[in-house]
């Protein structure tokens, strides 16, 4: 009987199995890993691709950490009155920036929203950056108690003209610090400090911090309910 | 209040509606059924068939499920509207809980309601009010859904017309002037202080105006009895100990 396939295509065949599966099979791991693991899918770092505040408003100049914090060197708990006593950090009422910017600048086109918004009692709207499902409990009060402080899960905030995310914010990051907290915790006077960098003996120092302030064992901070509630 | 919304409020009586436009009958409505479902639009207008229910729960179920998903790859961009001015208690994300009561058989029970950013979610009792100790039972805990039903009397209603107070106060002057005996006005039992003299203002503008309360389950009897037993009108409270 003649040959159906000459010689040749053993050599295809071979190179399907031996390169062309795993070529699909590293394809398939690299597209599930970007939609589901990556930070780039979850804009992580990108401040750019959002509007602040949200919608096209003409002359709008959004509002910038970078000056307020970084140069005026203003309180986080100024502005976001919620983080030491609510699950919400609080994005500040019209009326705080109108406390200093009906007489700083007052005629500032950048500002024009802002006056806007406080003349005709509407809203202004903000683009959330950091968006948990709805499905999941946050809550800023406790992390701020417990030595957490805000540049480990929001970066240097006082350098950002546009907040961005420093963190994709999944699951795995949250359970990685509840597993072993000490790798992170902070004295409290430097909560809102956001150039914090960890001393040297960092694990000693918050073995000392979860101990002072009685932070629960690892097992006991990965409850499923602890944030699935 | 726009037209619908006063059409829905005085729509009275048993009738089955699928929509608002339906409960409604604007003839906007009418037009659309009689133009998109020409074959069925009897059925439709009709008292629910077997057929049309199983079409409708089955159309329901489909959307359900597909609104649930999320097609999506991103999450979509949300937005945070803070206040403009903040109220002064108003800690957004946590609960605020105001003294409130709810007159039960005739008599205020204090009550604690919760609520988020203004909107209430929760009733419980209130444990400084003598009447509720911080208990409360069934009734309570649903008087909740009383805030946000949609059949919630929000203005003034004529023979389930709506009206005004203006209109109201000229109608109860011509009936005071065309009864003999004076007005009577019906409630159920009531002790509420401001209720009370409200009508106290009107008895003493109408004479001979009447405040008759009447409640089909009443503790009535009771109260007669200890009475006649007592000797003073008296609330008995078991102690089962
Ligand atoms: C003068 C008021 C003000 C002060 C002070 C301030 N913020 Fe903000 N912050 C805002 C406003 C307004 C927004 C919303 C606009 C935006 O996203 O840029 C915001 C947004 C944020 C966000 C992003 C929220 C989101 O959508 O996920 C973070 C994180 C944040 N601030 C952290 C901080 C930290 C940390 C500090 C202190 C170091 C601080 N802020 C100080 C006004 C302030
Ligand atoms: C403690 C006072 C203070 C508060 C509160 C404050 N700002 Fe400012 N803001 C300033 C000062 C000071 C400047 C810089 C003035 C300069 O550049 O000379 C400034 C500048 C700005 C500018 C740039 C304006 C321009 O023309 O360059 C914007 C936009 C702005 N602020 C928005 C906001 C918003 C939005 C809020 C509320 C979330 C706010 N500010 C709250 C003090 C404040
Ligand atoms: C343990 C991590 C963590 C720490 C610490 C933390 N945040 Fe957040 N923050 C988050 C997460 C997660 C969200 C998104 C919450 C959501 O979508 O429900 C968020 C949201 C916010 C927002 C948006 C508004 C809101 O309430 O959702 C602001 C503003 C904010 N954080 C400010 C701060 C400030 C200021 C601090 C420091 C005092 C701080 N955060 C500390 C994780 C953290
Ligand atoms: C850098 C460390 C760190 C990160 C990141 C972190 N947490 Fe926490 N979390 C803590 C610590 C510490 C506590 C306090 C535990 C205690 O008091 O026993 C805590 C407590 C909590 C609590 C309160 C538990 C309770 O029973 O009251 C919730 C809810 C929570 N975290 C949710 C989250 C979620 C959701 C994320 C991710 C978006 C997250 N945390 C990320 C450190 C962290
Ligand atoms: C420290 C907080 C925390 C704990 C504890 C936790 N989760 Fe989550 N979980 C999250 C967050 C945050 C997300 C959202 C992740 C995202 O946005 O991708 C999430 C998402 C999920 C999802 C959705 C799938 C996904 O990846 O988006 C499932 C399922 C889930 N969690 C199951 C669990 C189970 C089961 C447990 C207990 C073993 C648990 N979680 C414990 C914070 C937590």
């Amino acid at each position: 009987m003649a040959q159906v396939f000459n010689r040749r295509t053993n050599t295809i065949v071979r190179l399907g199995i031996f390169v062309g599966v795993p070529v699909i099979l590293a394809l398939l791991t690299a597209t599930w890993w970007y939609y589901t693991r990556s930070d780039w899918v979850r804009d992580v770092g990108v401040a750019h691709a959002k509007v602040q505040p949200a919608g096209n408003i003409p002359g709008a100049g959004g509002y910038s950490h970078q000056l307020h914090v970084g140069g005026l060197k203003l309180d986080c708990r100024y502005c976001h009155t919620g983080v030491e006593i609510s699950s919400n950090a609080n994005i500040p009422p019209t009326e705080t920036c109108m406390g200093c910017h009906a007489q700083i600048l007052p005629k500032s086109t950048k500002l024009e929203y802002i006056r806007n918004s406080y003349e005709k009692d509407e809203p202004v709207q903000w683009n959330k950056v950091n968006d948990l499902p709805k499905f999941v409990y946050f809550n800023h009060s406790i992390h701020v108690a417990k030595g957490v402080g805000c540049s480990t899960c929001h970066g240097n905030i006082a350098s950002m003209a546009v907040v961005y995310k420093t963190e994709a914010l999944y699951m795995s990051w949250c359970l990685n610090c509840h597993r072993a907290p000490e790798k992170f915790l902070r004295p409290q006077s430097e909560i809102f400090n956001t150039a914090w960098t960890p001393p040297a003996d960092q694990i000693a120092q918050g073995l000392k911090l979860k101990k002072d302030l009685n932070i629960r064992t690892s097992s006991q901070l990965t409850n499923c309910s602890i944030c699935h509630r | 209040m726009s037209k619908e919304t006063l059409d829905i409020q005085t729509n009275s009586g048993r009738g089955y509606w699928r929509s608002l436009d339906d409960l409604a009958q604007s003839s906007e409505f009418q037009a659309r059924l009689e133009r998109e479902f020409p074959s069925e639009a009897a059925e439709l207008r009709d008292p629910v068939t077997r057929r049309s229910f199983l079409k409708l729960m089955g159309a329901s179920m489909a959307l359900s499920t597909l609104a649930g998903c999320q097609f999506a790859i991103k999450q979509p961009q949300e937005v945070i509207v803070p206040y403009v001015r903040q109220p002064e208690q108003v800690i957004p994300g946590r609960s605020l809980y105001y003294a409130t009561s709810m007159t039960v058989q005739g008599f205020g029970i204090g009550l604690l309601a919760e609520s988020h950013e203004g909107r209430p979610t929760k009733v419980e009792g209130n444990p400084d009010h003598g009447a509720s100790l911080g208990g409360s039972d069934a009734w309570i805990q649903a008087s909740i859904l009383t805030m946000y039903d949609p059949d919630r009397s929000q203005q003034v209603l004529n023979a389930g017309k709506p009206s005004t107070w203006a209109d109201a106060a000229a109608a109860l002057a011509a009936a005071a002037k065309s009864a003999g005996n004076g007005i009577r006005i019906l409630s159920e039992p009531n002790a509420s202080p401001s209720l009370g003299a409200a009508i106290a203002a009107l008895t003493s503008t109408y004479a001979g105006t009447k405040w008759v309360q009447y409640d089909p389950i009443s503790g009535d009897n009771a109260v007669d009895g200890a009475t006649q037993a007592l000797g003073a009108a008296t609330n008995v409270v078991y102690a089962f100990n």
